[in-house]
């Protein structure tokens, strides 16, 4: 099992160092100068030549380049060119809020698509049943989540005011909360913050969990078609099991396998999804992060960003694999 | 089963909803305890007042810095024609006029216990930018400045290269004039996220992509303001903007460009328009170097083929802004009526036959910005010229692209807006001055789009006259020249402006006009005030 994670990992490596040098030179090909976007209408010809030579981009495209790759090797990602901090320092403090959005969505997807899947598969003789769900799965594959986003927020937040219009609480005050230990202190004051990011949480992971749940619905149902048709599954209602004990005893775990594999996949699609999510409900994150780098030439932040989603997705299908041993005794990596 | 997973189902996710849904905001007697001021606006990029060019980073410095001087209110308005002493209490001017000798206000404070600001912090923060600290950007501002001296800790002697008509303006607090703490500042990268100033509020924290937090700073030298607490939403959409100032999330806004349909919206709500003039001025600048523009016929049909005053109602309606009369705005020293072609696609028409282009011409790859007013102002322009034959083929670009290639001179006429220190020396200079013409070659990014040369000797001049009214005569000259050369179209001047909830927030002048700014928002913060 070592030896295989070594394997990967030595994997990955190349895969990290091509997806960091894509970035690097697919952000130089895009017009438009970093300076002329950060002073605007008011640059000068002084200031911005100045500024070219101040942040290096003076120097040969391949300088750069061998520069941005000996410090990312050492994980000096730089700094931001717009605002000064250390990419590291910005991309740590942007993390948690994707990760609770990624999470929230990922727990909306699982607890709405997991179950209209099972029981599309199951009730797929009764159109009464399987046919709406089935439309539900289909509205959510073709409809973006930018257009639901906007939905949700007309609706719960314009017409029935429950829910916040921008932000994402105050996160920062809930982790700096934990780290110094005042949770023990104020847990009055810690409940309600964390209760206050919940609640700006909730239609941005409604939105971006829903277009999750219908590819998770679409892929659970084809799983439990697949399992329910074993002859396992056969013997045990022979056996004169519940159907309720077939499903959750035999059939539910077995269908897992399949189910990881996409979860790869659904990672990538999430984090996609939140660069929409995280720009139309106005919430920090690593996503709204990325679009305003790009528009902003913020060419250190922009690799940052795209190097970790790489990384990311390297690490998260890294973890799938091995969690197929878990699932199924019958995998075992040499 | 299946009947069973729909109810759970179901009844988890109606349960979270409403849970959430009706969850009351924390803190409820916090709230209201504390006056707190919401600002939407985008995300300052700096809060070092010396390092951002961008209109957001400038309005959330006055908040939080001061200078010398300050423009002067007056008769219940504000100027930004006069300074008055502000972190200087007097001046005095040598009888060259090179030595300005300044005796600071004693006691002023720096937040968070940075001590006393004295004269070493003043020469401290023009010193930075002259000597072109990394990052900072207005050192060009201060390059009439040859030594700083400080005399004692509350007198500071500056002297010229040469007299400059218009330091105490460039003294006052806008940009290159906010005195920062030396001791603070001398960490440039920290300073970027951890300003230390005089102003009346504090930074408190930064949430990036979030908000940034100030705070009010008791010992400020003018009294501690009412309001606590600001919060600088980052919200980069008008839209969201404007929903947030209705349903009273937000309390003032800071739009990207305000419009017809903007300030209608603003009028529904029962919100107020903040306008400041001078504002800032749009307009067409024509590359008399490139063909067929080179041809004066070609420049005036140009000219009568613009409906300006179309383009001004369409974008700005009623007194939004006003029709420009000059190519130095009104409100600007040295400011003189022109006269433009007026609008007649007739003449139009005949100019260019004459000049041989009696099927008119087409300008193919004509770059302009997606961001701003560009996209608006230029697609109503396309239109208007279409009429006489003059066709422009558009692609619209990312606002970094646009000024990537107007600097590379791609576009044989140029829409630009902006604003300047309110005189016609730095703003005519910038704009019209032979040194300022962009040139690829020698990496020149200046902003001389016409690529004009006719009043660089009425420029020199005008910097060197001490009289006011020979100074006046010297720049109205200028412009009949540009009047005569046609190398400029203004169109409109378009007033700053921010929308504020008059319910929840008041300001001591009058909205419409009652302040002139050229940071694009309040001068005076600490007058603003939470009513309820």
């Amino acid at each position: 099992m070592v030896t295989y994670v070594l394997r990967r990992l030595l994997v990955a490596v190349p895969m990290l160092l091509g997806a960091m040098s894509i970035v690097f030179f697919a952000m130089r090909v895009l017009p438009g100068d970093p300076c002329v976007a950060m002073m605007g209408d008011q640059a000068t010809s002084e200031a911005l030549a100045d500024c070219t030579r101040n942040l290096g981009l003076n120097r040969p495209l391949v300088v750069q380049y061998a520069d941005y790759m000996w410090r990312s090797v050492q994980l000096d990602f730089g700094k931001s060119l717009r605002q000064g901090y250390p990419v590291s320092e910005y991309i740590g403090r942007m993390f948690p809020h994707t990760f609770i959005l990624v999470m929230a969505a990922a727990v909306v997807a699982a607890l709405v698509g997991i179950p209209v899947g099972i029981v599309s598969a199951l009730k797929r003789r009764n159109p009464l049943i399987d046919y709406p769900l089935r439309i539900f799965a289909l509205l959510g594959l073709s409809m973006p989540v930018f257009w639901l986003g906007i939905l949700l927020l007309i609706f719960f937040s314009l017409r029935l005011n429950l829910f916040p219009l921008i932000g994402g609480g105050d996160l920062d005050g809930v982790i700096s909360m934990i780290r110094t230990g005042e949770i023990f202190r104020y847990p009055g004051d810690f409940l309600a913050a964390v209760a206050d990011v919940l609640h700006h949480l909730a239609l941005p992971a409604l939105a971006l969990g829903f277009t999750l749940a219908a590819t998770v619905s679409r892929l659970s149902r084809s799983a439990m078609l697949e399992v329910i048709s074993q002859d396992y599954i056969r013997t045990a209602r022979a056996k004169g099991q519940i159907e309720r004990a077939v499903v959750y005893k035999h059939a539910l775990r077995n269908m897992m396998v399949p189910l990881l594999t996409i979860i790869g996949l659904f990672v990538a699609i999430a984090l996609t999804g939140t660069v929409l999510t995280e720009t139309v409900f106005t919430r920090p994150g690593l996503g709204k992060m990325l679009v305003d780098a790009i528009g902003a030439r913020d060419y250190p932040l922009a690799q940052g960003a795209i190097t970790v989603f790489t990384m990311i997705i390297i690490t998260v299908n890294l973890m799938v694999d091995m969690l197929y041993a878990a699932v199924d005794p019958r995998i075992t990596y040499k | 089963m299946a009947r069973f997973i729909r109810s759970r189902l179901a009844a988890v996710v109606v349960a979270a909803l409403v849970a959430l849904g009706l969850f009351v905001p924390a803190d409820p007697t916090d709230a209201q305890r504390k006056k707190i001021l919401n600002i939407a606006a985008k995300e300052p990029d700096t809060l070092d007042p010396h390092a951002s060019t961008l209109g957001q980073s400038q309005a959330i410095a006055r908040f939080m810095f001061r200078g010398l001087t300050r423009f002067a209110i007056k008769d219940g308005k504000v100027t930004t024609a006069e300074a008055e002493p502000d972190l200087a209490q007097s001046w005095t001017l040598s009888p060259d006029g090179t030595l300005w000798t300044f005796k600071l206000r004693k006691g002023v404070q720096f937040h968070k216990g940075f001590g006393e600001m004295t004269a070493e912090d003043v020469k401290f923060s023009f010193e930075r930018q002259i000597n072109k600290t990394p990052g900072t950007r207005y050192g060009v501002n201060l390059d009439v400045i040859k030594s700083i001296e400080v005399v004692d800790p509350h007198t500071v002697q500056i002297v010229l290269k040469a007299f400059d008509p218009i330091f105490l303006l460039r003294m006052a607090g806008y940009q290159q004039g906010y005195v920062v703490s030396k001791k603070a500042a001398a960490n440039h990268d920290q300073f970027k996220w951890n300003p230390i100033g005089t102003g009346p509020f504090y930074f408190d924290r930064h949430s990036p992509r979030e908000k940034v937090v100030l705070k009010a700073f008791d010992k400020f030298v003018g009294g501690r303001p009412q309001i606590d607490e600001v919060h600088w939403f980052d919200v980069p959409e008008d839209a969201t903007k404007l929903i947030g100032l209705e349903k009273g999330t937000f309390d003032l806004l800071y739009p990207e460009a305000t419009t017809c349909d903007f300030a209608e919206q603003v009028k529904k709500i029962g919100a107020v328009l903040d306008q400041w003039g001078p504002g800032g001025q749009q307009r067409f600048y024509i590359d008399m170097t490139h063909k067929p523009f080179d041809d004066i016929r070609v420049r005036k049909a140009f000219m009568h083929a613009i409906d300006r005053k179309a383009i001004k109602e369409t974008m700005y309606c009623g007194d939004i802004a006003r029709l420009a009369t000059s190519v130095v705005p009104p409100g600007y020293f040295g400011h003189a009526p022109m006269n433009f072609p007026e609008y007649n696609p007739e003449k139009a028409k005949k100019l260019l036959a004459e000049a041989g282009f009696p099927n008119g011409f087409t300008i193919k790859n004509y770059f302009i910005s997606k961001s701003f007013f560009y996209p608006k102002v230029l697609t109503l322009a396309q239109e208007q010229l279409k009429q006489v034959g003059i066709n422009v083929e558009l692609q619209v670009v990312e606002h970094a692209t646009f000024h990537e290639n107007i600097r590379k001179n791609l576009n044989p006429f140029v829409l630009y807006g902006g604003t300047r220190i309110t005189d016609a020396d730095p703003w005519l200079s910038l704009f019209f001055d032979s040194k300022e013409i962009p040139d690829p070659a020698t990496g020149n990014k200046g902003t001389n789009f016409a690529h004009y040369r006719a009043i660089d000797d009425l420029l020199a001049a005008g910097r060197v006259e001490r009289d006011q009214k020979k100074r006046a005569a010297i720049y109205a000259e200028a412009q009949k020249r540009m009047e005569r050369d046609l190398v400029c179209l203004p169109i409109q001047d378009v007033s700053n402006q921010w929308a504020r909830n008059p319910k929840r927030v008041s300001n001591p002048f009058d909205p419409n006009y009652g302040e002139f700014s050229l940071h694009y928002s309040y001068n005076y913060p600490e007058m603003l005030k939470i009513i309820n």
